[in-house]
């Protein structure tokens, strides 16, 4: 550390060593104890000039601040909480259930309703056993149609 | 040399344009805020109320020195923490602290709202703040508050942002170089010009401002 290398510094971070790059910090710690009267005298002066900057402090955040900033961050959880994760995976899980469900009732009924008088192919007849009607009733009904 | 009533002219002892390169060394540090995110993430309402008072008044004293005006201020530290919520689960650590983030974005989005309403800084006078000569009388801390504080809104902004991040905010020359976007150098440029400016601006009334002021 030298003379110019130390006035560079004080003149960008002022007088407080705390605030300068800790690679220079112990040499100029160093080089101050040492230092002629004029360094001392110049880095008085930024001592000072540091102090008047300090006058402008932080004040505390307002308590309505930090309810609102908080506010938003609970508002932010409700909205997101059932579309993200596994709260997405559940809500498509129901949706999908539900969907099935009224679809195989849809069918079971609408099969029982519609039972073809016609004959029906064996095969067809093996299949609507299986199934128990409903949709694949609707099926072989459409299938034997002799208008189809 | 050396005149009593002046600030020192420090250009006289560093030559112009030998800011060199700052050794600085590698902090391999665990970031404060780590556990305290990664709960803020999870959903956990304490963490959110801790990680808030931890940062809260550091995001609003930076965006009120940059904008000088403490409602905006407000309404930027509201944004800073609109983007922790949105961001804290997705947060992966170790590649920038938390806090650096946090600063980096509430200086763009105060950037963004100097440039949007075009207050840039500008023109730094000499005299007082409201053009009065210097009256030989002492300062109270809050007039003394106030002259710093007008002088420092007459900077340009990125002399401003510099002083403002590495002074008041506490911000290693790295972080700080880092937020703005600009080498260590320029900082260190951009931190010398924003001091001698305030010197300039504060020069008329220097004797006032440091009659009385408590420096020990």
């Amino acid at each position: 550390m030298n003379e110019a290398r130390f006035v560079e510094l004080l003149g960008a971070y002022g007088a407080e060593l705390a605030r300068w790059p800790d690679g220079d910090r112990s040499e100029a710690e160093a080089f101050l104890e040492i230092a002629p009267h004029r360094i001392k005298d110049i880095w008085e002066s930024e001592r000072a000039f540091d102090h008047l900057l300090a006058l402008e402090k932080d004040m505390p955040a307002s308590i309505s601040l930090e309810t609102r900033v908080l506010a938003r961050s609970y508002e932010r959880r409700i909205v997101r909480r059932p579309i993200s994760g596994m709260g997405a995976w559940r809500v498509s899980q129901w949706w999908a259930g539900g969907a099935l469900a009224a679809s195989l009732a849809l069918g079971f009924a609408v099969g029982y309703v519609g039972e073809p008088a016609a004959p029906v192919d064996a095969d067809y007849a093996k299949m609507l056993t299986v199934s128990g009607g409903g949709a694949g009733a609707i099926f072989i009904t459409a299938m034997n149609d002799p208008e189809r | 040399m050396h005149k009593r009533g002046e600030w020192f002219s420090l250009e006289q002892f560093a030559p112009a344009g030998s800011l060199s390169t700052l050794g600085v060394g590698s902090k391999a540090m665990r970031d404060p805020d780590e556990e305290l995110v990664r709960r803020v993430g999870g959903g956990d309402k304490r963490a959110a109320a801790e990680l808030v008072r931890r940062h809260l008044p550091r995001m609003v004293g930076l965006a009120r020195r940059m904008l000088g005006d403490h409602a905006e201020a407000e309404d930027v530290a509201q944004e800073v923490f609109l983007r922790v919520w949105k961001h804290a689960g997705a947060w992966q650590p170790g590649k920038a602290k938390f806090e650096t983030w946090m600063h980096r974005v509430a200086m763009n989005l105060c950037l963004d709202r100097l440039r949007r309403n075009g207050r840039q800084g500008g023109e730094v006078s000499p005299e007082t703040p409201d053009g009065r000569a210097s009256a030989t009388r002492a300062l109270d801390d809050r007039q003394r508050r106030e002259r710093v504080r007008d002088a420092l809104q007459s900077l340009p902004e990125r002399q401003r942002a510099a002083l403002v991040l590495c002074y008041y905010q506490d911000r290693s020359n790295i972080e700080a170089a880092d937020i703005l976007g600009v080498s260590v150098d320029a900082l260190e440029s951009l931190l010398s010009r924003a001091r001698r400016t305030l010197k300039s601006a504060l020069s008329a009334e220097r004797a006032d401002l440091l009659s009385g002021l408590e420096t020990s």
